[in-house]
């Protein structure tokens, strides 16, 4: 019977889409709570409403791209509705990618990732979900302003101020003037 | 003079209305030096953008997975009562639930050791696979009951530990069911999930009684399987 249905449809589908997109959609809404488990809670929210709307989907591509938008609007309402102590949470040390190939490559990744991870964490939530949802996942100003429930105005002034303060810290840890 | 923020805005092809992207865009084409500010711009922020990825942890995939399973198990009827923070919702449900899973169940192996107890069918309806398996699904059984025995005397950390193991072996059993083509079976076992799962979120002296009554149900379960052969292998043996 299974096999009568869309490629979508199909759990199986699901599971391969999980098992290759997954951590695409996991990163994405970790940069948005800076918190593994709304992360995760927020893809799991995600997929299950995928699933319950499986039959508007034409193929995997559409359903990834769906499932990523939902998951990142489920991160940010899950961060609005979490508890207070759950911000900023996220130690550097743990979201360090895997080692590059060379000594050195590791040293300069490793230092690059905390370095951006701290930096990150220095911006409000607000300022680091716009700057995320702009410059990472494209969203247009009026989409981030609805989700994030503001007007379009506060947003970019957001973005904006997201972009000077990141720029700062990159001078800094760069030792430019 | 044109800001960063305006250039900004000019590349994000955003927040702009079509005089001031044209006047930057004219800019851009003849001030060389612009063009470049707006690259390095760009390229701060990218760097800025570029947090390392962070690989899924394995508790977490398979959480997905058991969700999208128990979503698919109930046809998309109610896929929401798969989300974690509605699984205390099925409490009420959960021991109706268990003891109808375990009833199928029950028929369900009873039939196979019937079958298997017939010398002449022995041959086509168990092949080897499939007897290494039923050991397999035993042995999970009565390590399911031993880890629920130790649940109570578990701290919260351990507890959610040894539900996470038995959630995942009960899955890898379903899935081993599910290429034995025994689908019954795997919808069964995957049955379980989710009363496995409430146990993680509930407090624990309200769940020490379903904990009671679920290993009587495991317990149930064990005698029916041991009707044709008393034996247990260990854990060694098991082919999935």
């Amino acid at each position: 019977m299974l096999t009568a249905l869309k490629p979508a449809n199909r759990p199986d589908n699901f599971h391969a889409l999980l098992s290759g997109r997954g951590v695409r959609w996991y990163n994405a809404c970790l940069r948005i709570t800076r918190d593994a488990d709304l992360a995760a809670d927020a893809v799991q929210e995600a997929l299950l409403k995928a699933w319950d709307r499986r039959e508007e989907f034409r193929g995997d591509s559409e359903l990834d791209t769906w499932i990523h938008r939902i998951a990142l609007n489920a991160a940010i309402d899950l961060m609005r509705r979490r508890r207070p102590q759950a911000q900023d949470e996220l130690d550097p040390d743990r979201l360090v990618a895997a080692p590059a190939a060379s000594p050195h490559g590791e040293y300069v990744q490793q230092a690059l990732g905390k370095h951006l991870i701290a930096a990150m964490q220095r911006l409000t939530a607000m300022e680091r979900q716009t700057f995320v949802l702009k410059h990472v996942e494209g969203w247009r100003l009026e989409e981030i302003a609805e989700s994030l429930q503001t007007n379009a105005n506060n947003i970019k002034q957001a973005l904006f101020r997201a972009v000077r303060k990141l720029r700062v810290d990159l001078h800094v840890w760069r030792g430019e003037s | 003079m044109i800001s960063d923020d305006d250039l900004l805005l000019y590349y994000y092809r955003d927040g702009l209305d079509a005089a001031e992207r044209a006047r930057i865009g004219t800019a851009l084409a003849e001030q060389p030096a612009l063009a470049q500010r707006l690259h390095r711009l760009v390229a701060q922020l990218d760097t800025a953008a570029e947090m390392p990825e962070v690989p899924v942890p394995p508790h977490v995939q398979q959480r997905w997975q058991a969700a999208l399973d128990r979503a698919a198990q109930t046809n998309g009827k109610s896929a929401g009562l798969a989300k974690r923070a509605n699984v205390r919702s099925l409490t009420i449900l959960r021991w109706p639930l268990a003891a109808a899973a375990v009833l199928i169940l029950a028929v369900l192996v009873s039939e196979r050791t019937s079958q298997l107890s017939t010398p002449e069918q022995t041959a086509e309806v168990a092949p080897p696979a499939g007897s290494a398996y039923e050991r397999g699904l035993r042995w999970h059984l009565a390590s399911t009951e031993q880890r629920l025995a130790s649940l109570d005397s578990a701290q919260p950390e351990e507890r959610v530990r040894l539900i996470e193991t038995i959630i995942e072996q009960n899955r890898m059993y379903a899935l081993a069911a599910d290429r034995a083509n025994e689908p019954q079976l795997a919808r069964v076992l995957r049955a379980f999930t989710p009363i496995l799962q409430s146990l993680t979120d509930e407090r624990r002296d309200a769940s020490a009684s379903d904990i009671a009554q679920l290993s009587f149900e495991l317990r149930v379960m064990q005698a029916r399987l041991k009707a044709e052969t008393d034996t247990k292998p260990p854990a060694q043996h098991i082919a999935l």
